[in-house]
């Protein structure tokens, strides 16, 4: 049963590739397919969760590691992979017009989005180097012609930031790709599992070099610093609803894949330290730039550039603590970016032509208040508690430098905020024109994302049981190794 | 202490009575020495009832309001309880019951009365006055504020009875005028701007702002600030005897000491010009209060 | 189930009541009776022992828990006794907001009253920040700015306080209120939770420097949600305050840490800031020409007093700084309730185009009279004996000049409120105001039992010191030797004492016995206010003969190049070095070309690796 979690990569990576053929002869057939296949492989992953409480390792076609392939399957990686498929599912880009041409175009954007949904999968699952880079490419990939599709053709920049954002991205490809060679070089494998046995190797400045070039080379998907320019450019000029994707899903996925490389090839402090100014640095940047915008989705894309160092300056913290810490301010941002950009998709543009346009919708406008609440931390919503964790954590660290510096970007979060509320119910004498161009079931999906988090709240305890299991899995290296050296009756 | 009530509310009427009384003898002493100076005779000696009589059975009595004459009454009754706060040989009254705080504080309605009925005037002329009157409050009110911290530092008490006792008891040496001699000083300027007398009577300027409050008081209006005035007079020439002139032993010394104390502000009175409102915002500022702050430091260093 | 779950409980219910049924008028009334029988329920708890909740859960190993005192009790039933008042003068306002807000504030505070450990402080000080907010959005365009300022101020206070409390949990390892009592910390730790905790708390009290926010951001919303706002909502500041004294650093730990060596020690830098916020506030309020602004520029002021009160050691100091909380409260509730029934009879509260209503606003005269009296602390209100506590805690404690100053607030009260007073009630009546009529009933009668309600707790203070008694022995203070009148000093370092009962009945009586003397006079005639000194002109209504502008002309004269905004500046200053920072970050990526930024990193690590 649990073999077939390696579905969720073949199936949507099977049916991306035969979607144009599919799309010639039933465009019904073309928009049904993908969101039936996503569902399905949705219960597969809900499934696999379920009935399996401990982690396992899926040798594929029974190769032994660390020859073969392996897919380490964990309630983490399970977590993220479902996150990446019902997130698209509920960002499924809408169709466009009924014309020919556009049902073509329609169809390749349907399978760029099966493409990248495979991809983000493989690299929850891959267990080693060279897989993970496979995926991360493809991925990129995926990314860079989703970018350029927007059912809007006056916005013409997307052609731009798609090219800038491959520049930058094939760059981080291949800065990764040197740290991949460094650490081949190093210890002769690419497995995690025997990388984690050959750490010795490691230990020394080329070991910390090769890490530093896999965190910045992966850290451009991550929005880390300084690789991070292409942020708010890419994410303003592709679609909104792809925009909150990225920045929610999967940027958190390259997160985790940075830290499955602290935790497995470098687990020193330098590392740390380096993962810890690289965020503090983020964070600052992104608060800042983000108070200087004039454009609300600008302004929340670096606003993500923000979480996200905050998200490195957790797992800089070493221990349980920080993996907790960190995994708690991932998931509470995933879902908090997403309804922000679905926000944007209806109110992006200068926040200075959205006054008065609280009063025309207030659902909305209720959405943008609750969800600002809990991005800067009101208790009881989860935003407090992860920022809770994290300056726990960092306390324990004796980091006071580092928890001024969060209190204090949070100050100017909460000034840009709700700087756009007051345009938003502003009651200057100006006259308000409706804004039309948005759909219902956008709406329902950010409506949903509130009664996430509110759920969440009442279900602290159990979110907080989970979080330990997640990272204590996480943190045991040791039955990590033996699970996928050792055994090898498990495989397709 | 622990008298009868009838006792008490004997106190309580004789001590206004008496203070009215005497208080109307220091008016006259007030002009008549201001006529010596000014090379006059003087009134006769029942004059000060006599205005006060005259005034109140005017026939014409103008009245721009109910507030207006709540103010008057407010501003007379307010020093009626105002005496009964301020010990005097053989009768306390409620001193107390309220120390030196309080009486400042029950001084300060009389003021607010005069005030609130000067406003319902809408006069102009009154409302410079009154603000002119309330800076000038400001004014001298900050080194008398001084001189209360240290006489409550000197004495431990703001008990004006046991202040009395202390001073009685250790003879002339324990005056408040020996122990704390600047504090002394810094309290005649005070005195001087508490009674508001030239050069301190900005607030009133006759020639410039119309007699400022009293521009729409005339007739019993009038014979209340006068009684106002007497009172006003007794009160603080008497207060700054207690603090700083022993008390009185007997009501000859306490009238002794009290006339005397009073012969100095009236005497200044009528040699200097008026003061602007700014200047004297500026003088009370500068010495009194220097000389206060000094007196402090050397009280603490005892 | 106790009393203070059933109060939390109907606390609760009343927010959902207020969202579903304030739009009708009935739905309002029915609001404010539940703030009445949310005090009924108030008083069945017992302000003299600690009451403990049932309600609790637990939360990463932490349990949380609430529980009332003597001090929650103090503090609620002002919380209550100001939110019913506010109800009742808001009847006529549709606002549903303010209704809503009303219910939330009311709610939230009772939450943090009856916090029972620091976790729980904390949530419920951020949801008392926010439902303040609720309030303050219900003016025009320039309400919003100044909720804007507010927000930004509250949060960075909050965030200090986190930051406290983040340390006190890394450091003691508990969040209980005894964490700290039990295990006690370095000199340097204690003074880095004072300056987190109290300074975090002090931005909510608006205590110098973090106060430029609370004037606009209080006065310029709605009636109702201004008279709420003013009376309270800063108080909680004072109260958290209190807790972080009883639980973190205590007085004599203060006392102890040393700022200029053998000099000046923390308490002392306290005090001075007490008092400065005493002092500049009032003599901002000074020079304000609307009303509202000035009453709560005075707001900011009697800050100071409370916290001057409570930073004694002599147990009258701490009794007057509480019980000014709720003398203060009572006070500036009439005030602002006055000064908004004049907002809507004229449309305005500019005190240059105001003057002479007291002949068509009698009881709004009335109220603002009684206000005045208590808030400028003259006897027979309660203003008086508060002040009196303080103003006796400061000379017992030997603080001469702390004692000047605060003394020299007061004067500048008394000058400030006159000018409001006769710049709104007194002098001409204008033309345009000849056809205003008295506020409707709905906003006098509150207006009137708050005038009693001030006159009877002047005049009997030991029913508000018996309050005031029982808090203090909820904080582990001495309470003060009170009785119905007043007090009685024998326990203290300076003798005197006070009863109020007689000095009003002398007063009164005063007043009597010239009253006799003056009706005993002639009889007489009114006459308009037209029939006036004029130099020899004759008045007519077309004349503005009034004297509003610029009414302190001699003392501003001197004063005025004192005020140099140097607080306006510092805050001015702190928001350009943001913005710079923030421009200087964009043009980070502007400049430099990422490609190059990448390959520089490259070098640089293959030249680490390789060397």
């Amino acid at each position: 049963m649990k073999h077939y979690i390696i579905l969720t990569v073949i199936l949507p990576l099977l049916v991306a590739f035969l979607l144009p053929t599919i799309g010639r002869f039933s465009y019904f057939l073309a928009r049904a397919l993908p969101p039936i296949i996503l569902i399905f492989s949705i219960v597969i992953t809900a499934c696999v969760y379920n009935n399996e409480t401990a982690p396992f390792a899926l040798h594929i076609g029974d190769f032994v590691a660390p020859q073969g392939i392996v897919f380490h399957v964990d309630s983490i990686s399970l977590l993220m992979a479902l996150s990446v498929q019902v997130f698209a599912l509920f960002l499924w880009p809408r169709r466009s017009f009924k014309l020919q041409s556009e049902q073509i175009v329609s169809n390749k954007r349907y399978s760029l989005m099966l493409l990248l949904v495979a991809s983000a999968n493989g690299l929850a699952f891959s267990g080693d180097l060279f897989n993970l880079y496979v995926f991360y490419e493809l991925l990129a990939v995926a990314t860079f012609g989703l970018i350029s599709f927007d059912t809007n053709e006056a916005n013409q920049a997307r052609f731009a930031a798609a090219f800038r954002y491959l520049v930058i991205s094939a760059t981080g490809s291949v800065m990764a790709l040197l740290g991949i060679a460094l650490v081949y070089f190093l210890t002769g494998t690419l497995n995690f599992a025997h990388l984690a046995t050959q750490q010795a190797n490691l230990f020394n400045p080329i070991g910390l070099s090769a890490f530093a070039l896999l965190l910045v080379g992966f850290g451009v998907k991550a929005e880390l610093f300084p690789v991070n320019s292409w942020v708010p450019e890419v994410y303003s000029a592709a679609s909104k609803k792809l925009s909150g994707y990225l920045a929610g899903v999967i940027s958190k996925l390259a997160v985790l894949v940075i830290i499955k490389a602290l935790l497995f090839i470098f687990p020193h402090s330098e590392a740390a330290y380096l993962m810890l100014g690289l965020g503090l640095a983020g964070l600052l940047i992104g608060e800042l730039s983000a108070m200087r915008s004039n454009d609300f989705t600008r302004m929340i894309s670096w606003s993500s550039v923000a979480q996200l160092g905050l998200v490195f300056i957790a797992f800089s913290i070493p221990g349980q603590a920080g993996i907790i810490a960190g995994l708690a301010v991932l998931f509470h941002h995933m879902f908090v970016k997403t309804a922000l950009f679905l926000i944007a998709e209806k109110w992006g543009g200068r926040i200075s032509d959205l006054h008065g346009q609280g009063y025309l919708n207030l659902i909305m406008s209720g959405i943008f208040i609750f969800v600002a609440l809990s991005l800067i931390g009101l208790p009881p919503l989860p935003g407090f508690w992860s920022k809770f964790l994290l300056l726990n954590g960092l306390a324990g660290q004796e980091y006071y430098f580092a928890i001024a510096i969060i209190l204090i970007t949070t100050v100017i979060e909460v000034n840009y905020l709700f700087r756009v509320a007051n345009h938003l119910f502003s009651r200057e004498d100006k006259p308000v024109l409706p804004i039309n161009n948005h759909h219902w079931f956008d709406t329902l999906t950010a409506s949903l994302i509130v009664v996430a988090l509110i759920v969440a709240v009442w279900e602290l305890p159990t979110i907080n049981d989970q979080l330990i299991i997640m990272s204590d899995q996480l943190l045991d290296i040791e039955s990590y190794v033996n699970r996928v050296l050792i055994s090898t009756e498990n495989g397709l | 202490m622990h008298i009868g009530l009838g006792e008490l509310l004997i106190e309580l009427t004789l001590m206004p009575l008496v203070a009215f009384i005497v208080g109307m003898l220091m008016v006259l002493m007030m002009r008549r020495v201001g006529a010596r100076l000014q090379r006059r005779v003087g009134p006769p000696f029942f004059q000060p009832l006599y205005d006060i009589i005259k005034l109140h059975s005017k026939e014409t009595q103008i009245s721009h309001g109910l507030i207006h004459d709540i103010g008057i009454i407010m501003a007379v009754g307010g020093y009626i309880a105002a005496e009964t706060l301020l010990p005097v040989p053989g009768m306390n009254g409620i001193a107390e019951k309220g120390g030196l705080i309080t009486l400042l504080y029950v001084m300060m309605i009389p003021s607010l009365g005069l005030a609130l009925g000067v406003g319902q005037c809408a006069n102009p002329n009154g409302s410079i006055g009154i603000s002119r009157a309330l800076t000038a409050m400001l004014a001298y009110d900050i080194p008398f504020v001084i001189v209360m911290a240290g006489v409550a530092f000197i004495y431990g008490t703001t008990n004006l009875v046991e202040v009395i006792n202390i001073q009685q008891e250790g003879g002339i040496a324990a005056w408040g005028a020996v122990q704390m001699p600047f504090m002394a000083l810094a309290g005649l300027f005070a005195l001087q701007g508490m009674l508001g007398k030239q050069p301190f009577e900005v607030y009133v300027a006759p020639a410039e702002i119309a007699t400022g409050p009293m521009v729409e008081m005339g007739g019993k209006y009038l014979g209340g600030l006068f009684v106002m005035q007497c009172f006003q007079l007794y009160t603080a020439s008497v207060l700054y005897v207690t603090l700083f002139l022993g008390g009185g032993e007997n009501w000859l010394f306490l009238l002794l000491k009290a006339f005397a104390v009073l012969l100095i502000p009236i005497s200044i009175a009528f040699l200097f010009p008026r003061f602007k409102t700014d200047d004297l915002v500026r003088l009370m500022w500068k010495w009194p209060v220097l000389l206060g702050l000094i007196g402090l430091v050397l009280i603490n260093y005892r | 189930m106790n009393a203070l779950d059933l109060l939390l409980l109907t606390s609760l219910g009343t927010v959902l009541f207020s969202v579903v049924f304030s739009a009708s008028l009935t739905g309002r009334m029915l609001l404010t009776m539940l703030y009445a029988v949310q005090t009924v329920i108030l008083f069945q708890i017992d302000a003299g022992t600690e009451m403990v909740s049932s309600f609790g859960f637990e939360i990463f190993n932490h349990a949380l828990g609430l529980s009332f005192n003597g001090l929650s009790w103090f503090f609620a039933l002002i919380t209550l006794g100001s939110a019913f008042f506010a109800a009742w003068y808001g009847l006529n306002q549709q606002q549903k907001l303010l209704h809503v807000g009303l219910s939330a504030n009311v709610f939230s505070m009772l939450v943090l009253l009856s916090a029972g450990d620091f976790l729980s402080l904390f949530i419920a000080w951020e949801l008392v920040s926010w439902s303040g907010v609720l309030l303050m959005v219900l003016g025009k365009q320039e309400s919003l700015v100044a909720t804007l300022k507010y927000i930004t101020y509250a949060i960075a206070g909050g965030m200090a306080v986190f930051a406290g409390i983040i340390l006190i949990y890394s450091w003691t390892g508990s969040l209980a209120f005894n964490a700290v009592t039990e295990n006690p910390l370095s000199l340097s730790q204690y003074g880095t939770l004072a300056i987190l905790l109290i300074g975090g708390f002090s931005v909510k009290m608006a205590l110098l420097p973090f106060h430029l926010w609370q004037a606009e951001a209080y006065a310029l919303t709605s009636g109702p949600a201004s008279v709420f706002l003013g009376a309270i909502s800063a108080r909680m500041g004072l109260f958290a305050i209190v807790i972080t004294m009883m639980h973190v650093v205590d007085l004599k730990t203060l006392d102890s840490i040393f700022l200029i060596p053998e000099l000046f020690t923390f308490r002392d830098f306290l005090i001075w800031v007490a008092a400065l916020s005493i002092i500049l506030p009032t003599y901002t309020a000074l020079r304000q020409n609307d009303a509202r602004l000035l009453l709560a520029w005075h707001g900011i002021g009697q800050g100071g007093y409370m916290m001057l009160g409570l930073l004694m050691y002599d147990q009258m100091g701490s009794a007057g700084g509480l019980l000014h909380v709720f003398n203060y409260a009572s006070c500036q509730a009439i005030l602002f309730m006055s000064v908004f029934s004049i907002l809507h009879r004229t449309g305005t509260t500019n005190l240059n185009q105001l003057g002479g209503l007291v002949a068509r606003m009698p009881l709004s005269f009335l109220a603002m009279l009684v206000g005045i009296i208590g808030l400028a602390g003259l006897p027979p209100m309660n203003g008086f004996v508060s002040k009196w506590l303080v103003y006796r805690s400061l000379l017992s404690d030997g603080m001469a000049i702390v004692f000047l100053a605060s003394v020299i607030g007061t004067l500048g009260t008394i000058l400030s409120v006159y000018k409001l007073m006769h710049n709104s009630f007194l002098g001409q009546l204008r033309v345009e105001h000849e056809h205003v009529k008295e506020a409707p009933w709905s906003m006098t009668v509150p207006m009137m039992l708050l005038a009693i309600i001030i006159f009877i707790t002047g005049v009997m203070p030991g029913i508000s010191l018996e309050l005031v008694a029982n808090a203090q022995s909820a904080i582990g203070l001495t309470p003060v030797d009170y009785h119905l009148g007043g007090v009685v000093s024998a326990n203290s370092a300076i003798s005197g004492d006070l009863d109020m009962i007689w000095v009003v009945l002398v007063l009164f009586s005063g007043f009597g016995i010239a009253a006799i003397l003056f009706l005993s006079a002639g009889k007489s005639r009114r006459v308009h206010q037209l029939d006036n000194y004029a130099g020899g002109h004759f008045l007519n209504a077309n004349n503005q003969y009034q004297y509003s502008d610029n009414f302190y002309a001699g003392l501003m004269h001197i004063i005025k190049p004192w005020y140099r905004y140097s607080f306006k500046w510092f805050e001015g200053a702190v928001v350009s070095f943001v913005n710079l920072a923030a421009v200087f970050s964009r043009s980070f990526f502007n400049q430099a070309h990422m490609l190059i930024w990448m390959l520089v990193v490259v070098t640089t690590v293959m030249a680490v690796a390789i060397i």
